[in-house]
Formats: C-alpha cells, structure tokens, sequence
C-alpha cells in the first residue's frame, strides 16, 4: 500500500466506511506540530472480576478516540483515523483510518459517550466558517455536521470554538472566542540573542463571544449570537445542564498609569448563565477568583455545577441565583511546589471523582451529601504527574477498584480498593506510563513515550497486548 | 546565589524555605494565569508580594502551565494562552504599586511544558507571537520576551518545535527541568543544564522537591554562568 502523508492543507472528513484505511507506516508518517485523532474500536473482555463492561448499552461498544500530536507532521492542524484492537498479546494493531484533519480545539466526548465532537475553522471570504462534526463512536462515522459562518471579520482572526455538551439534550452549545487584530504598527525590539534591537511588525487583538447552538436532531445551527463583551479575555469556562449554559469570562485589563499610584485590584471573572439556545443571560454575577483557564467543571444532578480551581477547592454555582459556594477539597488540599494533573469527573450515580496525581490522591464526593468525601485512596505519585495526558487514575464503573499509574520508582500500573484503600494489585516491567484510561469494555489502556505506546491490560492488570501509533498521546476520549 | 519556584503562595511558602535553607533567596518563580491546578499569583498579588519582600528575595519571575493537553494544540489555544497570561501579570502589576519591570526591559515569560507533553508549532508560534508583541500597559516598550520551561531531552516535541521560530519568537531562554542533581540555596551544583540546540539554557531547575526530599513547598533554580535571573522578573521594589 502507498504511503500517504499527513498532509498540511484540510482534509475533508472521511470515515472508516468511506475512506481507505492507513497501514502502520502510514500511522507513522508525518511531520512535527500536527495534532490528530485515532480511534480504536473497543475489545469487549469476558471474565474476571471488574472485566465487566464500563458502560452498558450503546457505549460499551464504542470506538475509543486518541489525540494526540504527529510526532513528524508537516501541518498544524490535526487528524482523525481509526484502527482496532489487539485482541491477544502477540497481535498487532491493524490498520488505521483517517478521518479529518486541522482540528481547532481537543475533540469533547459526551456525557453519555456516544458522541465525539469535533471543531473545525475554515477561512471565507469575509469571515470564517465553523463546523461542528458530531462522531458517532458506535461506528464511528459521522452522526450530524453543520457549519455556522461569522461573518465580517478582518484576515488573521482567531476563533476559538467549544463545543458544550448538554446532558440529555440535544442542542449542543459552541462558545465562540473571536480575536480579532486591529492594528499592526513596527516596532524597535531587543532581539536577546544577538543583542541588537530590530525592527518588526506588531499586532495588536481583541477578543469577544458568541454563542451558537447546535441541534444534533436536525443539524441546524442558530446564530451566532455576538455578545457585548469586548474587550474580553478569549479563554471561558463553559459547562451545561440539561437547561442551561454557564460561561464564565473575563474582561481584559486595560492600560491604566494611574495604577502604579493607585492600584486596583484584578478584575474578578463574570458568570453568566444562558438557557439552552439564548443569548440572553438569565442571571449574570461576578464571580470568585480565579480567571477561567481550564479548570475542571462538571454538572451536578441538581442543575447547579461546580469548578475545581486551584487544584483543591470546589466551586458550587447555584443554578437559581448564581451564589457561588467555595468549599475546600480535603484529600486534595495539599501544596506541592509543582502543580499536578487535576482532573473531575461526574459520575452517573450522582457522585464526582477526582484526582490529584501529583500528592498520589484520588477521591470521592457526594454533592447530594454536602460534598461529602466518600471515598479517598492515597498512593505513589506516578514520574510525570503533570505532563499529558492528565488522566493517571480511573475509577471501575462501579466505583469499587482505582486504577492508576504506578509510582515513579515501580512504573507500570496499579489497583486499589477504594473500601480499604489497599492495593490490590500491580503490573510493572520497568515502563513508565504517561496515562491510563479505562475504556467502555473495561480494559484498561496505558500510555507510553515510545512506541508500543499503546499497552492494553484487563481489569485484572493482565497484559492484553500493546499497539504503536505515531501520535505523541494528550488525551484518550 | 538560587531562587524558588513554587504553585504555593510566596507568603504561606517562604518561612519554611527559610527554616529549611537558612538564606534568603534571590528571586521566586510564581505561576500565572492559565495554570489551573496552582494558587496563582495574581489572586492575591499584594500579599504575594508582601511576602517575596519578607523573604529577602523581592523578585518574582512569571510562568504560566495550561491544562497540558492544550500544548498540543491549534493556534487559536495557543494565543488565548498567551492573552491570559499577558493580562495576568498587567492585573498584578496594576495590584501592586512597588511592582516594577525589569530595569533592562526584558521579563521572561515561561511557558510550562512538562516532560510527556507535546508542543505543537501552532500553539508554540501563536503562543510566543502574543506574549513578544503585547503592548505592556501601552507603554509601547513591549517588555514581555517567550520563554519555554521543559525536559530538552524528553522524546516527545520541544526542542524540535521551535527550531522553527525565528527573531524574538526563539525563546529569550530555556528553563532546563534536567538534571535533578540537588543541592541548597548556598550550595548550588555546577553549571550542567539539559539544553536544546535551537535556544540557550538560561535558567536550570536543579532540584526540585519530589526528587531532592524538600520538606518546603519549592523547587530550586539557579541561572547560568554570566546571567541573573532577578534582571528577567518582576522587581517588587518596596514592601507593598
């Protein structure tokens, strides 16, 4: 089969059905800077204990997506292709397909995991045009796309789009940042390494939001909806309910030479929370401290949601008026001088799961019992606690095993009880593993720097085989 | 003489470095904005800087450490990155009256890459083109240099990523992770930073606390032969 390379203009959007599948060398051809997806159908485990299905139904079966950077990719953009699974040790991973390109932000799974959005940003003669590409992970084809064109907007602009899933909704919102320059002057500058100041040209931006929604029934699109809100900062925080959007932003600082005779505090972030499909807000409040810049959120059954910020303190937001809770986290209230990997996750039984790799801590909590810690289990920190993927512990569906990456010194991967907080098991040949997540079939899949980068255990920490890709991994959907 | 770097608050961190190291250091090192899982230095910049001031080392370097996946990303993450952290050290330098800049008009400005994360030239080139050409408070100085903090001899993209950067847009340094052969605040190891061959080593993380047994919550970092990394920071010229 002839190589293909991973090209750097945009490719349209191919799935396994449509298009022809990539050998391995093609997986491992390409150029630095590109990111890309893989997705890997899921093997289905029989046996042992915690060898259950993850999920049930729809998503146990589901193809599993992997993002990640081409570690030879002439483009910036990213990929999408498709391989399957080893079902044995000694066999390898099959062919991979490819499905999009020049992805504009990480792919969002859905709640229930039966959908992968995937965002991309097209230039168009007087604006951009952005598509939403709902992946249906059963198949993983394409289940819904539709595009929506910002019009008026100047060459250079930058948009970044998020797309927020709502659960158990079918409009799906996109927060739009716009960034738009509006001015290029030259200036003088030191070049440090030569010593020389030169000349260049400098450009000046402005950001604002939009807001767009998406019906994954019927693949319209309303809007976008321009919000007022310039100059602000591009980066949001965005989390849904199954009525409501809540995006957080802040305003940009302005120059102020009064300042240094008068300081002024920071500006605190805005909340403003949209009913599904409105630009208006219904309630808009300032909010605690610190500025969106993706911390966690997660939904809670009550409506309101919550935010883990500064890696150990939970936000509650009041779906009703907008009152911010702050409660610290007490397994993850603690200090290191480096930060760690955080991580939340909402449960289906109601309950958040989260982790803190770098103090070895994972726990969790009962938002229908005051945020009660209803579980916490220590163990070693893993070598690189808060390099990617940020995914280093994962909870059994049925919340009684942890699984995580083993300690700096052991490597490999480990289980513990969550009743008793023991370890149970451990699996380690010396690799240092960069990730773990468990997939809806229950196995396991750890992530390496080399290749075979892809390791496959059971529940039961057996090793089920490993595969290549070469896709430096930054998350697992 | 080292400095500190810490995600912990200068004003809850500084008296068991003391304790622990019995001198004052000479600079600090403190994340900003995005740093999602750190306390972060404009939340509170006055005591911070209350804090830098009683340790003795009254000057504040700046970093930033995204969610680490974003690293990997497109152009557009990458700018709102450096648009974020732009205006988190403007909001603290408006916070803090003694705050100044660097009497040689150079603050480094260090992206967190840590070692299993991959750099993608979109975001590294977005990234480091905002943070070079932000019109610091309109002061038309444009002061803010990029700089990258990473492992040189990790196997995933780093080095490699900006090879591909030109001008200003190299990195003004590289914060070396590597190796971690410890030591003290007086008793700093000789020069051997892990280095990229695309961007000097300026700034070496030569212990840090995991690995060295700090009971304090900081790393520590020195500067290379001929530099001082208090000529790269945030002065906090006075006690706040």
């Amino acid at each position: 089969m002839p190589s293909r390379r991973w090209a750097g203009a945009a490719r349209s959007l191919t799935s396994p059905r449509h298009g022809p599948p990539l050998s391995r060398r093609e997986m491992l051809a390409g150029g630095i800077g590109a990111s890309a997806l893989i997705a890997l159908p899921d093997i289905t485990r029989t046996g042992g204990r915690g060898d259950r299905p993850a999920a049930s139904g729809h998503s146990a079966g589901r193809y599993v997506f992997v993002y990640g950077t081409l570690q030879a990719a002439s483009s910036p953009g990213g990929s999408v292709a498709a391989a399957v699974t080893p079902t044995s040790r000694s066999r390898s991973l099959p062919a991979a397909i490819p499905v999009a390109t020049s992805l504009a932000t990480a792919p969002v799974l859905s709640p229930d995991q039966a959908t992968v959005a995937l965002v991309t940003v097209k230039d168009v003669p007087g604006g951009s045009k952005v598509t939403l590409t709902l992946i249906d992970t059963a198949s993983a084809t394409v289940a819904k796309r539709g595009s929506v064109t910002i019009s008026g907007l100047p060459d250079g602009t930058n948009i970044l789009a998020t797309p927020v899933f709502a659960p158990g909704a079918a409009i799906i919102p996109l927060v739009l940042a716009i960034t738009v320059p509006t001015g290029q002057h030259l200036v003088r500058k030191l070049n440090p390494h030569t010593g020389n100041a030169v000349t260049r040209s400098v450009t000046t931006w402005q950001s604002h939001h939009a807001l767009a929604y998406f019906d994954s029934a019927t693949g319209a699109f309303a809007g976008p909806f321009h919000l007022a809100d310039q100059p602000s900062l591009a980066l949001s925080t965005a989390v849904a309910t199954a009525r409501d959007l809540f995006v957080w932003t802040t305003r940009e600082p302005q120059p102020d030479r009064t300042a240094k005779t008068h300081p002024k505090p920071p500006p605190l972030p805005q909340l403003n929370v949209y009913p599904l499909g409105s630009a208006t807000p219904r309630l808009s409040v300032p909010a605690l401290a610190p500025w969106p810049g993706g911390e966690p959120v997660a939904a809670l059954p009550t409506g309101d949601v919550a935010r883990l910020v500064n890696g150990r303190c939970l936000q509650v937001c009041s779906a009703r008026t907008g009152d911010v809770t702050q409660l610290v986290v007490p397994p993850l209230n603690v200090i290191r001088a480096k930060p760690s990997a955080v991580t939340m996750q909402a449960r289906p039984d109601g309950t958040l799961f989260l982790t803190k790799p770098g103090i070895g801590r994972a726990a969790v909590l009962d938002p229908a019992d005051s945020f009660r810690v209803t579980a916490s289990v220590s163990f070693p920190e893993p070598a690189a606690p808060f390099g990617a993927p940020w995914s280093k512990a994962v909870l059994s569906p049925s919340g009684d095993t942890l699984f995580v990456l083993g300690g700096a010194a052991a490597g490999g991967i480990a289980a513990y009880d969550v009743a008793t907080g023991g370890l149970t098991a451990s699996y380690s040949q010396g690799q240092q593993y960069a990730g773990l997540y468990q997939t809806p079939s229950g196995t396991l899949l750890a992530v390496a720097a080399k290749n075979p980068r892809l390791a496959f255990f059971s529940s039961t920490l057996s090793p089920l085989g490993t595969a290549d890709t070469n896709l430096h991994v930054s998350a697992v959907f | 003489m080292a400095g500190y770097d810490t995600a912990g608050e200068i004003q809850n961190t500084y008296a068991s470095a003391h304790n622990e190291f019995g001198a004052d250091p000479s600079f600090w090192v403190r994340y900003f904005n995005p740093s999602p899982a750190a306390d972060l230095f404009e939340n509170d910049p006055v005591s911070e800087s209350e804090g830098a001031w009683a340790s003795g080392g009254h000057y504040v370097g700046c970093i930033s450490a995204p969610t680490q996946s974003r690293l990997s990303g497109s152009a557009a993450e990458g700018q709102a990155d450096a648009q974020s952290f732009a205006a988190a050290l403007l909001s603290a330098y408006h916070a803090v009256g003694p705050i100044r800049l660097p009497s040689n008009n150079q603050l480094w400005c260090f992206l967190d890459q840590e070692y299993s994360t991959s750099l993608s030239s979109a975001y590294w080139n977005a990234w480091a083109y905002y943070i070079a050409e932000y019109n610091f408070d309109g002061l038309g100085t444009y002061p803010l240099y990029p700089c990258l903090y990473c492992d040189p001899d990790s196997p995933y993209p780093n080095c490699s990523t900006i090879a591909g950067s030109t001008g200003v847009d190299v990195p003004a340094a590289i914060w070396s992770s590597e190796p971690e052969p410890c030591g003290t605040l007086t008793n700093n190891p000789a020069w051997n930073a892990d280095s990229c061959s695309a961007a000097p080593t300026r700034l070496w993380q030569f212990g840090e606390q995991g690995a060295c047994g700090y009971s304090a919550n900081v790393d520590l970092d020195m500067a290379a032969p001929g530099y001082s990394m208090t000529n790269y920071c945030f002065n906090v010229s006075s006690n706040p």
